[in-house]
């Protein structure tokens, strides 16, 4: 098997990791996610090392996707073991083209291996080698992206929670911002609807790498959503349920008015 | 190209027993690491699986929050953590941009295991540096802290 595959050809959870293989079904189940690669754990590895023959591969497999990239870590136990390793491995985004892909997996694998991250495995009961894939995608510079739960992570209600922010979603997902909170109902009525205070964007910047960008006052406390692009989300929850069943913890992005999905995993919080 | 250049393996203190085909071995394990200035590479307490060899740069030590020495060019820290999955013992942060080779215990561990040769002469290498480290009771500038 190659350790560089098409993400929707990625399917051995022990080789490519959660992330990869969950969003590799996705695409295989015709939701929209960006297309890109995955890569194996052992690949990454080889990478990392400095394996000419690997970083070959690497650059001509990956070729086509060209730049910019989003560049993200698929850990390969992360969400099968009791532990959640999110938020432990790195995730580039920007990665201004191919040419730079070696470094930032060498950067991912070595985030793995870092003292946070081996002082978490311990705390969890893990002093194991860590193995990493990742996710290479082109990058979207999305004007609107967030989270998504299928029911709500906290009551457990019947309701789909969606919290969005301009710009990219690591701004939700970090914190940096509090961010619009809308709940639906199943059938897309809007429930509650509270708007944030969202005082920066997290955009890419030419030359690799991304910036918080102040947001002007007009946009502080906009919806940065509009009732087509709520009633998009909510297809896509139910589209999501309907692959990989309920309780679901979505990560979307629009950029043009598209909607793409970035990430969907098992809601692992409080009252899942 | 796969692994540390051996001449700057050779440079380290904890190698010095070894001949060059056994550095060679173990430099094939070594992955480069860069750190920005002003970056906290290992934290004093917490947990760790790596240890790395400078290769240009200046990382300064503090151990319970006291300046302590400075590491450089040919210096090592972390030692420790191959071998003993124990906690750090200082904080080492990058006080210029700092290119390292680290080596994890995941990868270390294995070759000393199937080479007794290399693991002995390792072995017989710390225990030198302990006497010297207690002679100096860890004070002497320069000196590399076991971390």
């Amino acid at each position: 098997m190659s350790g560089v595959v098409a993400l929707e050809q990625a399917s051995d959870l022990a080789a490519f990791g959660a992330k990869a293989v969950s969003l590799g079904q996705a695409m295989r189940d015709g939701l929209p996610v960006p297309p890109g690669f995955a890569l194996s754990g052992g690949f990454v590895d080889a990478v990392a090392a400095g394996d000419d023959a690997a970083i070959a591969e690497l650059l001509r497999e990956v070729a086509p996707l060209a730049g910019p990239l989003a560049v993200r870590s698929s850990a390969i136990d992360e969400d099968g073991a009791a532990a959640s390793f999110a938020g432990q491995h790195q995730t580039l985004l920007n990665v201004p083209s191919v040419g730079e892909l070696a470094e930032a997996l060498r950067e991912i694998w070595w985030s793995a291996n870092s003292d946070a991250a081996i002082t978490y495995r311990k705390k969890v009961g893990l002093f194991s080698r860590p193995s990493v894939g990742v996710v290479v995608q082109k990058l979207l510079a999305p004007d609107t992206a967030g989270v998504l739960f299928t029911r709500n992570p906290i009551s457990g209600a019947d309701e789909r929670v969606i919290e969005a922010s301009w710009g990219l979603g690591e701004a939700v997902v970090a914190g940096l911002v509090i961010p619009d909170h809308i709940c639906l109902s199943r059938q897309g009525q809007v429930l509650e609807r509270q708007a944030g205070y969202k005082t920066v964007a997290i955009r890419p910047v030419a030359g690799g790498g991304t910036v918080e960008e102040e947001l002007p006052a007009e946009l502080v406390e906009r919806f940065c959503l509009d009732e087509s692009q709520l009633e998009a989300l909510n297809r896509l929850a139910g589209r999501c349920e309907e692959v990989f069943g309920p309780g679901r913890d979505l990560e979307w992005a629009f950029e043009r008015g598209t909607l793409h999905l970035l990430q969907c995993r098992a809601i692992t919080t409080a009252g899942s | 190209m796969r692994g540390a250049p051996i001449d700057v393996l050779e440079r380290v203190p904890l190698f010095h027993d070894l001949d060059r085909d056994e550095i060679a071995q173990i430099a094939l394990l070594f992955k480069e690491r860069d750190f920005e200035a002003g970056e906290t590479i290992i934290q004093e307490g917490s947990g760790g699986a790596a240890f790395y060899v400078i290769e240009a740069g200046e990382a300064s030590v503090q151990i319970q929050g006291r300046p302590h020495s400075i590491l450089r060019q040919g210096d090592f820290f972390g030692e420790i953590a191959l071998i003993d999955e124990g906690p750090r013992m200082a904080t080492i942060t990058a006080s210029s941009r700092l290119d390292c080779w680290g080596l994890t215990y995941w990868d270390f561990r294995p070759l000393v295991e199937a080479n007794g040769v290399i693991g002995w002469k390792l072995l017989q290498r710390m225990a030198l540096m302990l006497r010297d480290a207690r002679a100096s009771n860890n004070t002497a500038a320069g000196a590399s802290p076991q971390t």
